[in-house]
């Protein structure tokens, strides 16, 4: 060294030195983004066009008021029609009867879920309580109650073997078997149902709901109505109990009214050997085609997402643009926790002001829809703190945070504010336009595997898996469940955070 | 000398952004995109969906150009850059200084786009079309029809790139060009399914830019569009013209 | 332990490279490149456009990593300190700012990453004069503005340890005076300060130790004064209006002489004395004798001959690798 050795006392900070933790790496994050008026503006803008779009959305549909509805002990829209020959039953009892064939009557096809079985109904009201236990032609021996109620029994083919169904009633439980025999009998279920007390309906039913096939192309959509009539055959049947009246009584549940295009009336006819052969339509079933007015109170989030997706990738793009990383870099080496700090900011922020903006909207949409004609009982009167609506308004907000941190996170992958808002917005809203157009295979794949899927957390109605449902994009219906199809968005906001921190820490800044 | 200067004007522009790697990125993006995603679309269709082409449910040529949809949004960028990456570098001083003339700059801008998307567009347009008849059991009949498709798709990209010109040029800058243009292309479209009213959907479906302007692409049930293909791309057409004219004239009035 | 202020577990506050190699592509930005800054000292960081200063900076900082090699604060890499604005103030871009940031947002944010108070802020901005300036928007700044407000930032945590890279860019001559003025108050308070730059005669006066890079390899490692010494050697300027005489005489006497201009003549081999009492003992008429003193820029020039990348490159603050 050439230096002269001077006495030089060395410095020492006067500052105390106060270790960098991850609350001050927080607030400094925190700092960066409020002390950015344009930000602010940006989150403002966002909130405001949520709401707005929502109440757009919400203010430009409107419903007729169909026929009056049905609604099921549970309050839930049901379908409530059948074929049914019946007797009272008073105190316990027993039904058995053997289901010899089931097909079609319409000359359309069988639909996978036409039931024919027996069943004890409270009354012959719609809508009222009832347990049965049925074969069906595709889904095996089920034993379903209360119409949301769905037990899966044996497997069995009519077509190759009789099905044996029994119900016992015994006190306040009902108990079904089923048997290949009539000697060894598994039982399905034994459930205690409320509004059963006294005499209440027992026999045989028939229901044969409507399933539609399905061809979309660019053309449009059409649907063709499948099967929604079937004739079942019976035998082998056995009342013990206590009844009223002395012989059977056929009823048409739901009686077909005028409006109904394909309804016909109901058969029953018995042979001298003791076969019933019932001819029916309908359902025992919830409905799941009228307006989810859930979904319908958030269609701003479509349009406050892209704001949150410029604002997740500005938080990062602008710092590499300016070499500001370098500054923060400099003041925090440890490049994962400044990672990690950015990323909490931005989920706080986004998910807070998408949570007051989702909040809002559902609310102000909720009032236009209900003066719109979307009335209780078929639109139930929905609680902000009840689920589905809690989980529609927290998961859209959940939806809007994971977005922002998915910018962030590409953003510090690819340094570059154009590509990183293209690529996200096209990840999230292309498959959803795709997904009206393309055949519908494609279009639910699509909606499963990219972050669009998410969007399934908007969804109020519950979708039963003992209802054949055709899942199109464009009605609304997404194919994952709520939960699940937020799982995806996570999984993609995780990766893509993963892929960021390998970079951050790979890279030289 | 007039026309000459214009000349001069447009070489400059071209060369700007030829020599501008992003340029060359995104061009061969718009063509792998649109031809991958085409692909993808064809080969989603069975016999079962299609077993001739009579019979065939589907208007083959619109999926096989599918993947316009996606390549659109790299076009947007291309645009949004052109002038956003000017005005986020200051370098908009230098050519304003070089090029006083600032609606010819803008011309010169939107012409140098048009051609290089335009030839951009040819290649992803005739290379998707191309995969389609390989990989679909029924390639669809080469017709008028599909010229219009084929055509009209290369035109889509086109406008939506000066679309994306124009609303830079409005912004002064590229993520909010970038994000509105989103919004315009791809959030009014599914709003527009998802609002829960036959008018409402039938009137977004025929004055957003996108679904109009897509509708160019149909070769089968024309009845069943909400516009006519063509009328369909002038709506299309007149966003981005209207727009162009729009930041053109904020461009001359504003200080650079 | 409990007890530790500042940078008490560093043993020392200074700036060690180590060897130190970093590659861009095929750009060798940095090769083999060691020296230390001492406490108590301003060391130049010199070297022409591209030579490898703002890699060798951004390495110590930790922001690049090096292929091999070391760089060290007070004995341990970047990485390693837990409140690094207490030990390193750090100026690299001054145009490092989101431009609608205030001035003075930019340092709170700074403060609330070490949780210092807002009280802080204020000192560092009265001390390098931008009280007024911090409550305007960073997109209005000159350039100027910007590098007070970046020796804002560096100064913020009080550091032992201060690396500025091009602070005297864009300053006018009253700012230049002032950083000077800062940066010997600053070494005197025993603080070890790395300044780069690219002009030899913004670093005249200020800078007490060269460290000199070219093409990525140290150059010389020298202080100023013996750096200057070398540069002037022995020679003696005269000056006389009998220019013929005169160097007759003293090459007589075993001096070579050099002519500068008409009546200005520098002479090596002859101590000044000497040369007095020849001129005078000869009648030979002279205005002044004194020891030739060569300027920081003409010892630099010397020095880096054969290191110059770019020749006739104009003075720009484009220290830039391009990668």
């Amino acid at each position: 060294m050439t230096t002269p050795t001077k006495t030089v006392q060395p410095y020492r900070s006067a500052l105390h030195p106060t270790r960098a933790g991850f609350g001050r790496l927080l607030r400094a994050e925190w700092t960066k983004f409020w002390t950015v008026r344009a930000w602010l503006l940006v989150l403002a803008v966002a909130a405001v066009v949520t709401v707005v779009i929502s109440q757009m959305g919400a203010s430009g549909s409107t419903t007729g008021g169909g026929p009056p509805v049905v609604v099921g002990p549970g309050g839930e829209v049901v379908n409530d029609s059948f074929r049914f020959t019946h007797r009272t039953l008073t105190g316990d009892g027993t039904i058995t009867a053997r289901v010899t064939g089931l097909k079609d009557a319409s000359g359309k096809g069988l639909g996978p879920w036409t039931k024919a079985g027996i069943i004890v109904k409270s009354s012959l009201k719609q809508g009222s309580p009832y347990v049965a236990v049925m074969a069906t032609p595709a889904h095996g021996v089920r034993m379903q109650w209360n119409f949301t109620h769905d037990t899966a029994g044996p497997s069995s083919d009519l077509a190759k073997a009789p099905q044996w169904l029994r119900l016992k009633r015994l006190g306040g439980k009902l108990t079904g078997y089923a048997s290949v025999d009539g000697e060894k009998w598994t039982q399905l279920g034994e459930v205690g149902v409320g509004g059963m007390r006294g005499t209440v309906q027992v026999g045989l039913f028939l229901a044969a709901p409507v399933h539609e096939i399905v061809h979309r192309s660019f053309g449009g959509t059409s649907e063709v109505a499948g099967s929604g009539q079937a004739t079942g055959t019976f035998d082998r049947l056995t009342f013990q109990g206590k009844s009223t009246a002395g012989g059977w009584t056929d009823t048409d549940i739901g009686a077909p009214t005028a409006d109904g295009p394909n309804s016909q009336p109901g058969t029953t006819t018995v042979s001298p050997t003791g076969t019933y052969t019932l001819t029916g339509q309908g359902d025992i079933a919830p409905d799941e085609n009228s307006p989810d007015t859930v979904q319908m109170s958030f269609q701003g989030v479509f349009m406050g997402l892209l704001f949150m997706v410029a604002l997740g990738t500005l938080f990062v793009t602008t710092e590499y643009k300016r070499g500001l990383i370098r500054t923060t870099f400099t003041a925090t080496p440890s490049r994962l926790k400044v990672l990690a700090a950015k990323t909490t900011v931005i989920a706080a922020i986004t998910f807070t002001t998408g949570l007051l903006a989702t909040a809002i909207g559902f609310t102000l949409a909720q009032k236009t829809l209900r003066s719109n004609g979307f009335k209780s009982p078929e639109f139930p009167d929905l609680s902000l703190l009840e689920n589905p609506a809690l989980r529609a308004v927290v998961g859209s907000a959940v939806l809007l945070s994971l977005v922002a941190v998915l910018a962030l996170s590409l953003g510090v992958v690819l340094r570059n504010s154009a590509g990183t808002i293209a690529t996200v917005v096209v990840l999230v809203i292309l498959p959803q336009i795709l997904s009206f157009a393309l055949p519908l295979p494609v279009a639910q794949w699509l909606l499963r595997v990219t972050p669009a899927a998410a969007f399934a957390v908007q969804q109020g109605v519950t979708y039963y898996p003992q209802v054949q449902h055709n899942c199109l994009p464009e009605s609304g219906c997404y194919p994952l469940s709520p939960y699940n199809g937020l799982a995806v968005l996570v999984a993609y906001a995780a990766a893509a955070l993963l892929l960021a921190a390998w970079t951050v820490r790979r890279r030289d800044a | 000398m007039r026309w000459r200067g214009s000349l001069h004007a447009l070489h400059a522009e071209w060369t700007k952004l030829r020599t501008l790697p992003s340029t060359w990125w995104l061009l061969v993006a718009t063509v792998a995109l649109t031809a991958a995603m085409g692909a993808a679309a064809a080969s989603s269709l069975t016999t079962r969906v299609c077993p001739t082409p009579t019979a065939c449910h589907e208007d083959t040529v619109k999926l096989a150009l599918t993947g316009v949809q996606l390549s659109q949004a790299v076009c947007l960028v291309l645009g949004a850059l052109s002038i956003g990456a000017e005005y986020g570098t200051g370098t908009i001083r230098t050519t304003l200084t070089a090029m006083p003339g600032r609606w010819r700059v803008l011309a010169s801008k939107a012409a140098a786009l048009s051609l290089l998307t335009s030839a951009a567009g040819v290649l992803a347009v005739l290379s998707a079309l191309g995969l389609a008849r390989l990989i679909l059991p029924t390639p669809p009949p080469v017709d008028g029809a599909m010229f219009r498709a084929a055509g009209g798709s290369i035109l889509v990209l086109v406008l939506v790139t000066l679309l994306g010109l124009s609303l830079a040029t409005l912004l002064r800058d590229t993520s909010g060009a970038i994000t509105l243009g989103l919004g315009i292309l791809y959030v009014v479209p599914v709003l527009s399914h998802v609002v829960n009213s036959p008018t409402w959907q039938h009137r977004l479906q025929r004055w957003a830019p996108m679904p109009a302007g897509l509708s160019i692409q149909a070769t089968k049930n024309l009845a069943g569009l909400a516009i006519g293909p063509w009328a369909g791309l002038g709506v299309l057409a007149a966003y981005a013209v209207g727009l162009l004219v729009v930041g053109g004239t904020a461009f001359r009035l504003r200080d650079a | 332990m409990s007890h530790t202020t500042g940078a008490t577990d560093a043993a020392e506050a200074t700036i060690e490279v180590r060897d130190l190699r970093k590659r861009f592509g095929r750009t060798l930005a940095v090769d083999g490149l060691s020296f230390t800054v001492e406490p108590g000292t301003v060391t130049g960081f010199v070297g022409p456009n591209g030579a490898g200063k703002s890699t060798t900076m951004r390495t110590v900082l930790g922001l690049d990593a090096p292929d091999s090699g070391q760089a060290l604060i007070g004995g341990r890499p970047y990485h390693a300190l837990r409140t690094p604005l207490l030990e390193v103030g750090a100026l690299l871009d001054a145009a490092a700012l989101h431009p609608s940031r205030r001035g003075r947002d930019h340092l709170r944010w700074l403060a609330h990453s070490h949780g210092l108070p807002m009280r802080r802020v204020d000192e560092v901005l009265e001390q390098v004069g931008m009280e007024q300036a911090s409550r305007r928007r960073a997109g209005g700044y000159s350039l100027g503005m910007r590098q007070r407000l970046g020796i804002a930032a560096a100064l913020l945590g009080d550091p032992p340890v201060l690396l500025l890279d091009e602070p005297v860019n864009g300053l006018d001559p009253e700012g230049i005076q002032w950083i000077r003025t800062l940066l010997r108050h600053l070494a005197s308070e025993g603080r070890a300060i790395l300044v780069s730059s690219h002009l030899m005669s913004e670093l005249e006066d200020t800078a007490d130790h060269l460290v000199v890079i070219g093409r990525g390899r140290l150059i010389a490692d020298t202080a100023v004064a013996d750096l200057l010494t070398a540069a002037s050697g022995d020679r003696v300027r005269l000056r006389t209006s009998s220019r013929t005489e005169a160097m007759e005489l003293l090459a007589r006497e075993g001096g070579t002489v050099a002519v500068i201009d008409r009546d200005t003549l520098t002479v090596t081999g002859l101590p000044a004395e000497r040369i007095v009492e020849l001129l005078g003992a000869s009648r030979v008429p002279f205005a002044e004798v004194g020891a030739h003193r060569a300027t920081l820029e003409e010892a630099y020039m010397e020095l880096t001959r054969d290191a110059v990348e770019f020749t006739s490159t104009p003075a720009s603050d484009a220290d830039e690798v391009t990668r």
